[in-house]
């Protein structure tokens, strides 16, 4: 029954898909839509003069854009939602320490570092991003024209931070405590949090379409590899000079010869698909997906639809949490299915059929945001990093305590 | 083969789920006359305070039961002929049986006060999805509430109402809440923590009178005391009993007591008719009579009984070390063993943070502990139990206390800002 009074039937109405969250999610998805493809009154254009007015104050280094006010608008939601969070967890520090940390990283490395690189004169680098999320940092482009220790950053922090930590503490390490989409997710977006998707269907949808989109962000990231090498063979064939932003004329493609490695590729079926998904990549998976869908629909399909089901870099962190320490421990026979973990759980995870057939477990969605534990009345639930590995997904038969087979 | 069970709730579930995993092939029929689905009775509370809708209370997809084939019927048993080994439902249905087993869970004591026969509305009880509906509609706009009954149900309803900001008054008949499980000063922890979310505990008063409007609306109440409290909602959570009374118009009925008798096979008096859960009651080897009330009992009774003495298996049911935690408003509580019912001069040790509310009780007999009350952490019942069963000594155990804590990463409750007290279960309870 939900609360009396206005407040009340806000409160309900917003949160279980009434009328204001539909109002509130049309909002959301015309702004994205302005954001990213701009509209016949030009607002694009409007956006970024309120950037300029807003920010004008900052050096003349650098210039204000709408994304700069996108990045502000982002910051104080987060704030806002982080805020909130803080006094609605204030008894549990998990919640507190994580969202302090979500919130700090945003508004330096989210938001103001980048400004102040620009400033300085250096690329808008963001720390707290890495490939395959911010794919265009493995960008052969990016590689030969930002300073060394950004590319050290990005190397080392892609490929040998980010699958160590997610080894040592699961992927919530960075999609619950570093990750802007996540930290939104998880303050102002806290909310609809329960809005998720439990059902097996969903599970086998999230399996299908997250590790589809890793392959297309590995695909793409050879794309522009593959392309970058292409090219610079058929200059160096056809006697061009090693030029940026340029690129080789098809006439000059086709000189390069068949026997060669970026011959083939250049001839191949293979080119004109890498291609499209080069071209197409951004637009369908950054903006659509990440941006539209993922942020704008929040108030009706819950707040992790860019995460549970497109993300990248999640879909490669959740492989390796597998192999990782990180599980969810359940203590034996205390559950009493209320569900509560399910419900609340932002990616969908059906925890209470874990709970109830007191099985500790380690799910690659799991984005480790502890609310299963902390809103479990009986304290069934516990984040932890062990060596021991969880054996494999729950099946049907397995909804069963067995342990009287001793 | 064909397994028939009269009940939905966990233990029916349970068994049948597990009666599946151990005969591929038997036809399985379980009736309900409660909710055409089963439902976690445990998770009403929070469909009354809006944080789970209805639905999210069901532990399994729908799909669950026809994948796994087991029939559900939603009706009523009206009659049980053991020697046809029939029984029929309200519809008229006749359901033979080759194995019967009995999951029909408790009802609500009936309001024993008088003037409660008189009563037609805005008393209600906590313990169905009936029981929810009339909550709901009973509190909508309710200027005030009454609850009356010192245990666990109690405190969830009134929790509830709070939630839902109706002023409420709890009535506890004993000196202090919940004294089978509390001592007096984790009950001044409950009760502050209560207070401090404005309900209005009344400790050591009962209800002499109950009154009704002409057209039997609730009304108010006289305490024992002679006040007079009025408000258009009672809440009645003075316990369960075994929902046995129906079993006494069939043509055959188990034997029963409190509960329909069994043996620690879960066998009654009638032939291959079986009864677990809350509706059971087990004559034990030593001449006792174990009757188990809660979640985890009633679905390792019915895992026990599906999955192995149904098939002739005749594997005794041996309870374990007694646990059971809850959340008391936002007071975290875990219990293991025995706490109380232990003589007057049995040793406790109370460890007391000076300033928030975290209380660790151990209870010992001078050589081993036998029990642990925690209050305002979280705690791993499972290292508690072996403690107990190891028979481990309590300076042991006070000395590994933190290897059973469970709270939170970065919020494990401060042991060492724990103030020692030690005392006996009398002084405790003084």
């Amino acid at each position: 029954m939900r609360r009396q009074g206005t407040l009340g039937w806000l409160g309900h109405d917003i949160s279980r898909r009434g009328v204001t969250a539909w109002v509130t999610s049309v909002a959301l998805v015309a702004f994205y839509l302005i954001l990213y493809f701009g509209g016949t009154f030009d607002q694009q254009g409007r956006l970024d003069a309120w950037a300029r007015s807003l920010f004008g104050w900052l050096p003349d280094s650098y210039e204000p854009t709408r994304w700069t006010l996108y990045g502000a608008l982002y910051s104080v939601s987060m704030v806002g939602g982080g805020l909130f969070m803080l006094w609605k967890y204030r008894h549990n520090r998990y919640q507190v320490v994580r969202t302090l940390v979500v919130m700090a990283i945003q508004v330096s490395f989210g938001f103001s570092v980048p400004i102040l690189l620009k400033v300085f004169g250096q690329p808008e680098y963001y720390f707290s991003y890495f490939w395959p999320l911010k794919f265009e940092y493995f960008y052969p482009s990016t590689i030969i024209s930002q300073p060394l220790p950004f590319v050290v950053y990005s190397f080392v922090g892609s490929l040998l931070l980010v699958p160590v930590m997610t080894l040592l503490y699961g992927k919530r390490w960075y999609c619950s405590w570093v990750c802007g989409c996540g930290g939104l997710a998880n303050t102002f977006g806290e909310p609809w949090r329960h809005l998720s998707q439990k059902s097996r269907a969903a599970w086998r949808f999230e399996k299908y379409s997250i590790h589809l989109t890793l392959v297309v962000a590995l695909m793409v990231t050879a794309a522009w590899h593959l392309g970058h090498m292409s090219e610079s063979q058929a200059r160096a064939v056809c006697n061009l000079p090693e030029l940026w932003g340029a690129r080789p004329e098809a006439a000059c493609m086709q000189q390069l010869p068949t026997s060669t490695f970026a011959g083939w590729y250049y001839r191949s079926a293979l080119h004109p698909l890498m291609e499209f998904a080069k071209q197409y990549y951004g637009i369908i998976v950054l903006s659509v997906l990440s941006g539209v869908v993922g942020t704008g629909l929040y108030p009706l399909g819950g707040t992790r639809l860019w995460c549970r089901y497109f993300c990248p870099m999640a879909a490669l962190l959740g492989l390796i949490q597998k192999l990782g320490r990180f599980r969810i421990r359940v203590k034996k026979d205390m559950c009493i299915s209320c569900g509560m973990c399910t419900e609340y759980c932002e990616m969908g995870i059906d925890v209470r059929a874990y709970a109830q057939a007191n099985r500790s477990f380690t799910r690659a969605s799991c984005v480790g945001c502890g609310l299963c534990a902390e809103v479990c009345p009986r304290g069934v639930l516990r984040l932890e990093n062990v060596s021991r590995r969880e054996a494999a997904e729950l099946n049907m038969s397995s909804f069963l305590d067995e342990s009287w087979k001793g | 083969m064909h397994l028939v069970i009269i009940g939905n709730g966990v233990a029916g579930v349970t068994c049948a789920l597990n009666a599946r995993r151990r005969d591929p092939d038997a036809q399985i029929t379980m009736i309900g006359d409660e909710t055409e689905w089963f439902y976690s009775r445990t998770a009403l509370m929070y469909a009354f305070m809006d944080r789970l809708p209805r639905r999210a209370l069901e532990p399994f997809e729908r799909g669950m039961w026809k994948q796994q084939r087991l029939s559900l019927v939603h009706d009523r048993v009206v009659d049980l002929n053991a020697e046809r080994r029939e029984v029929t439902l309200g519809s008229g249905r006749v359901l033979g049986y080759d194995r019967l087993v009995l999951a029909v869970g408790a009802t609500p004591a009936p309001a024993p006060w008088p003037g409660s026969d008189t009563v037609r509305s805005g008393m209600v009880n906590f313990v169905s999805m009936r029981d929810l509906d009339a909550c709901e509609s009973a509190a909508r706009g309710a200027p005030r509430a009454i609850v009356v009954g010192g245990g666990l149900i109690g405190i969830e309803l009134v929790e509830c109402l709070v939630h839902h900001r109706v002023p409420t008054t709890f009535i506890v008949r004993d000196r202090w809440y919940w004294p089978v499980a509390l001592c007096r000063a984790e009950a001044q922890l409950v009760r502050e923590c209560m207070m401090r979310h404005g309900v209005d505990v009344r400790l050591g008063e009962s209800v002499a009178q109950v009154h009704a409007s002409a057209e039997g609306a609730f009304q108010g109440v006289t305490l024992s005391g002679g006040e007079r409290l009025d408000a258009p909602l009672l809440g009645v959570t003075i316990g369960v009993r075994p929902a046995i009374a129906q079993f006494a118009e069939f043509a055959h009925s188990p034997a029963m007591g409190r509960g329909i008798r069994v043996n620690p096979q879960f066998e009654t008096s009638l032939p291959d008719v079986y009864a677990i859960g809350d509706c059971a009651e087990i004559q034990q080897a030593d001449g006792t009579v174990l009757h188990e009330t809660i979640w985890y009992s009633a679905k390792r009774q019915g895992a026990l009984l599906g999955a192995r003495n149904l098939w002739g298996d005749g594997v005794p049911y041996v309870p374990p070390v007694f646990f059971n935690s809850s959340k008391l408003f936002d007071l975290e509580y875990t219990t293991v063993g025995q706490v109380t019912g232990l003589p007057d001069r049995t040793p406790t040790v109370v460890l007391r943070h000076t300033k928030r509310p975290i209380l660790v009780r151990v209870v010992h007999d001078g050589e081993q502990v036998r029990g642990f009350n925690m209050l305002g952490s979280r705690w791993n019942h499972e290292v508690l139990v072996r403690w107990i069963e190891e028979r481990r000594s309590a300076s042991y155990v006070l000395a590994h206390l933190r290897e059973a804590q469970f709270d939170v990463e970065f919020g494990r409750a401060p042991l060492q800002q724990l103030e020692r007290q030690d005392s006996t279960l009398a002084e405790a309870n003084a």
